[in-house]
């Protein structure tokens, strides 16, 4: 059985589409860590002494190294799409190989830096955190949610990634059809994003 | 290329249950949420009936007060979230957004599919809360801190379900964007587009970008919950009046979600009845869009009592003045539409006048509490229960039964019977106007809401309410058996019973599956250009 | 559907950006560590270095600069509408 085809058809394959699909999404990510943020910027405004007294507990040398494990995992994700582009696709996997072993590294920073926060009893529900300053315990609230959210996000570009790695290799991610990995680079440059934003906010208070 | 006529139409292509529940078909979808939506919806009408029920006398009449609190409580999420905030754009915006435009689905198919069953999924979750532990929540649809962070009921689980409900809406909005920027027919620009399409994709923006700020308001609540220990707790800092802005930065927009759909099919209905261009094309265009932005800032007026500064106050009683402007130029628009018009008063019709008189009610009322000194008297009252039944039901419910009546034939193929629509839309309007208008003057003499029990004083006004109740219920009833029976034994309808002119009536009725059997023809000098028929 | 020829940002100017944001990133830290007073004007260029750290992500590594107008335009106004959330919900608290 035949039907009419129509020139603006939906089931065309549509690169602007997609593309426009996933800036839309990052939108609502930057809504959803902005709500944090409000909470951030209100309370920081009311408790300033006690959140510049807090953020002193917090690494400010893990904090810069994973700043740039982020920036640069940025760059290789984007030297991956220039790569593709160029029709280099073994090249363009070592990049997002790198990538993700840049992921790997920023999340090992971050289960060092919470373990040593937990095993000081520092996480809402535990001793000393009970013990902490009004201020203190909600700058450490927010730490906690933020970064874990942030954390999240980190594993799930990171799957994101591999799976359009497995696609590349597949041969359905290819120079004509890079649409998916431009869109898994936009939402690890995302991620970087809000770390860019989290990182002055919790580590360089004074 | 030459155009063939498909036989079938999209019920007949595939058959069997799964053929619906995996389905990409943007009309079966639509569909899905017709059903899923109703269903709930009549939940939720049973549990306003119980709580006008308990209303009908001072003191206890059928349940305790925690009861109706549980009651008013999932009343409100189920009326909100499963009902108002999906229904015109999930049903009608799915149904029909691709066809009007020209095109033979949305940009996301699969993406559209997962809106459902996340809808599907968020909706068992809330009603979930009827069986669990203790019960539905007991803190209004509101869910405020500390209590919400307190009390024993099943918040966790009802937020939750908000949660899961907000995705939903987000994705079909994304969906809607993409599919409005890039999928309309050839030569049909921005300003040649239907007008309900304007007004999805001004709401569209308001669920993409508002919905994300209560999701992650409600994990805070969440959190709270499970460490004991949270973000609006003001014993570590924290404030209460926090939880409050952040909630109703989404849910005052939210409105506007259930508002402009509404408004978009009004603006659909009224030149076909008129038989008259639409008045104003650009101005509504355009009215959607300001009202969309002008909304984002006007959330504070929820918390006129609740602690806010007084500067704050000031600022967001002006925005909310502001937004009224827009709002306020449609129905100008649309009445000047229908004067000296060909009017042909059909059941559609009705619906659409039940709409312009019961949503210039809610909007003045509204405008009554935006005021800063009436709303110091009024927060809380009866007065904003009425107004907001009267924009979200009276407005939004009667231009989505509205739409029910206007698409059917094109949807089924068949027509309903007109006089027994006309009778049931008279039940319905006469039973509304009984129900809340006596609200509003109860909130003038003081009548708090969210309360089981009442001053002697009254009695007479809640009894009228609740009488009211039923005769919307009959009416109700009347509807919904008359479109069962135009289903089941409607004589056939034509391609278009109404005499529209957007693209959806040139199809046939059913319309196949790739929406047309020929190329869709645009109109000549705009889409409401009655002068080329 | 045939397409334009794609714009190939080349891996120099992706190196660039990076160096860029590294030099950023070190001025927001020797910024911070040598002010040890000051709170507002220390927020003030913490956030002003981010933003452009922000931009410089945004506009080449996510080819913001290269894509159609529409992109920026829709950008510009969900920052626009962050920015008045925050700035609507301060005023509440700083005039309280």
């Amino acid at each position: 059985m035949t039907h009419l085809v129509l020139p603006n058809s939906g089931h065309n394959r549509d690169p602007e589409a997609n593309k426009m699909g996933m800036w839309l999404f990052l939108f609502t990510e930057i809504l959803l860590f902005g709500g944090l943020f409000i909470v951030y910027f209100v309370y920081r405004s009311i408790n300033s002494d006690a959140f510049l007294h807090a953020s002193y507990q917090l690494n400010v040398t893990i904090g810069t190294i994973n700043t740039i494990i982020l920036i640069t995992s940025s760059m290789t994700v984007a030297m991956s799409i220039t790569a593709l582009q160029k029709g280099n696709l073994k090249l363009s996997l070592i990049l997002l190989w790198i990538t993700q072993i840049f992921a790997l590294a920023f999340l090992v920073n971050k289960y060092f830096e919470w373990g040593a926060k937990i095993d000081h009893g520092i996480f809402p529900g535990m001793a000393h955190y009970a013990e902490m300053a009004s201020g203190e315990k909600l700058y450490f609230f927010l730490y906690f949610f933020m970064t874990g959210l942030h954390a999240v996000h980190i594993i799930i570009g990171g799957i994101f990634i591999a799976v359009v790695m497995k696609k590349m290799k597949e041969g359905k991610v290819t120079s004509e059809r890079i649409s998916l990995l431009e869109n898994s680079g936009l939402y690890w440059h995302l991620v970087d994003l809000i770390w860019i934003y989290l990182f002055p906010l919790f580590y360089l208070i004074h | 290329m030459s155009a063939i006529t498909s036989e079938l139409n999209f019920f007949q292509v595939k058959k069997g249950i799964f053929s619906w529940l995996f389905t990409l078909d943007h009309k079966r979808i639509g569909l899905m949420y017709l059903y899923a939506i109703l269903s709930f919806f009549l939940i939720g009408v049973v549990l306003g009936l119980l709580m006008r029920l308990e209303l009908i006398a001072p003191g206890e009449t059928i349940m305790k007060p925690k009861t109706y609190n549980q009651v008013f409580t999932l009343h409100g999420v189920i009326m909100i979230f499963l009902f108002i905030i999906p229904s015109i754009p999930a049903i009608f915006g799915n149904f029909f957004l691709p066809i009007m435009l020209g095109t033979d689905d949305v940009a996301f198919p699969k993406l559209n599919l997962l809106s459902w069953y996340l809808y599907v999924g968020g909706a068992i979750f809330a009603l979930m809360t009827l069986v669990v532990g203790d019960g539905p929540a007991d803190t209004g649809w509101t869910f405020y801190a500390p209590y919400s962070v307190q009390t024993g009921t099943n918040v966790t689980l009802a937020v939750l379900a908000a949660f899961i409900l907000g995705f939903s809406s987000i994705l079909t909005g994304l969906n809607f964007i993409v599919t409005i920027h890039r999928l309309r027919a050839p030569g049909m620009g921005w300003f040649e587009m239907p007008l309900f399409s304007w007004a999805l994709y001004a709401t569209s923006w308001i669920q993409l970008l508002a919905t994300p700020v209560v999701g992650i308001t409600l994990l805070m609540v969440i959190a709270e919950r499970v460490f004991g220990v949270g973000l609006f707790d003001p014993s570590i800092g924290g404030d209460p009046i926090l939880y409050q802005h952040l909630f109703w930065i989404y849910s005052h927009p939210a409105v506007y979600i259930m508002a402009l759909p509404a408004m978009g099919i009004i603006s659909e209905m009224i030149p076909t009845f008129a038989n008259r261009t639409i008045f104003g094309y650009k101005a509504i265009a355009y009215s959607g869009m300001a009202i969309a932005f002008v909304g984002y800032f006007v959330w504070g007026h929820h918390m006129f009592t609740s602690g806010m500064s007084g500067s704050a106050r000031i600022v967001f009683s002006i925005m909310t003045f502001l937004v009224a402007i827009p709002t306020a130029i449609k129905v100008f628009n649309w009445v000047a539409t229908l004067y000296k018009g060909s009017i042909d008063l059909q059941p559609p019709l009705l619906y659409a006048l039940a709409f312009i008189f019961q949503f210039l009610i809610g909007g003045l009322t509204g405008l009554v509490v935006g005021a800063l000194a009436a709303d110091v008297h009024l927060h809380d009252t009866y007065f904003v229960v009425g107004h907001f039944h009267y924009v979200m039901f009276g407005g939004t419910g009667f231009a989505f039964f509205g739409a029910l009546h206007y698409w059917f034939p094109k949807i089924w193929g068949k027509m309903y019977n007109i006089k027994r629509a006309k009778i049931a839309f008279s039940f319905f309007f006469v039973g509304f106007n009984m129900l809340y208008f006596p609200m509003l003057i109860l909130g003038l003499m003081g009548m708090p809401r969210r309360y089981y029990d009442y001053l002697p004083e009254f009695t007479n006004l809640n009894v009228i309410s609740t009488v009211g109740s039923w005769v919307l219920a009959i009416g109700l009833i009347m509807m919904l058996w008359n479109l069962i029976q135009g289903w089941r034994n409607g004589t056939k309808a034509g391609r278009n019973p109404w005499g529209g002119i957007t693209l959806e009536w040139q199809t046939k009725s059913p319309p196949p599956l790739e929406n047309f059997d020929k190329m869709p023809v645009l109109n000549e000098g705009g889409p409401y250009n009655f002068k080329t028929k | 559907m045939s397409e334009e020829k794609q714009h190939i940002v080349s891996y120099k100017e992706h190196f660039g950006t990076w160096a860029g944001l590294i030099i950023l990133t070190i001025m927001t830290v020797a910024v911070s560590v040598a002010n040890a007073s000051l709170l507002t004007l220390t927020v003030v260029t913490a956030l002003t270095i981010a933003t452009t750290k922000a931009i410089l992500v945004a506009y080449w590594y996510m080819h913001l600069k290269f894509e159609k107008k529409i992109y920026r335009i829709m950008l510009g106004i969900v920052m626009l509408l962050f920015v008045n959330f925050m700035l609507l919900t301060i005023i509440d608290y700083s005039t309280r």
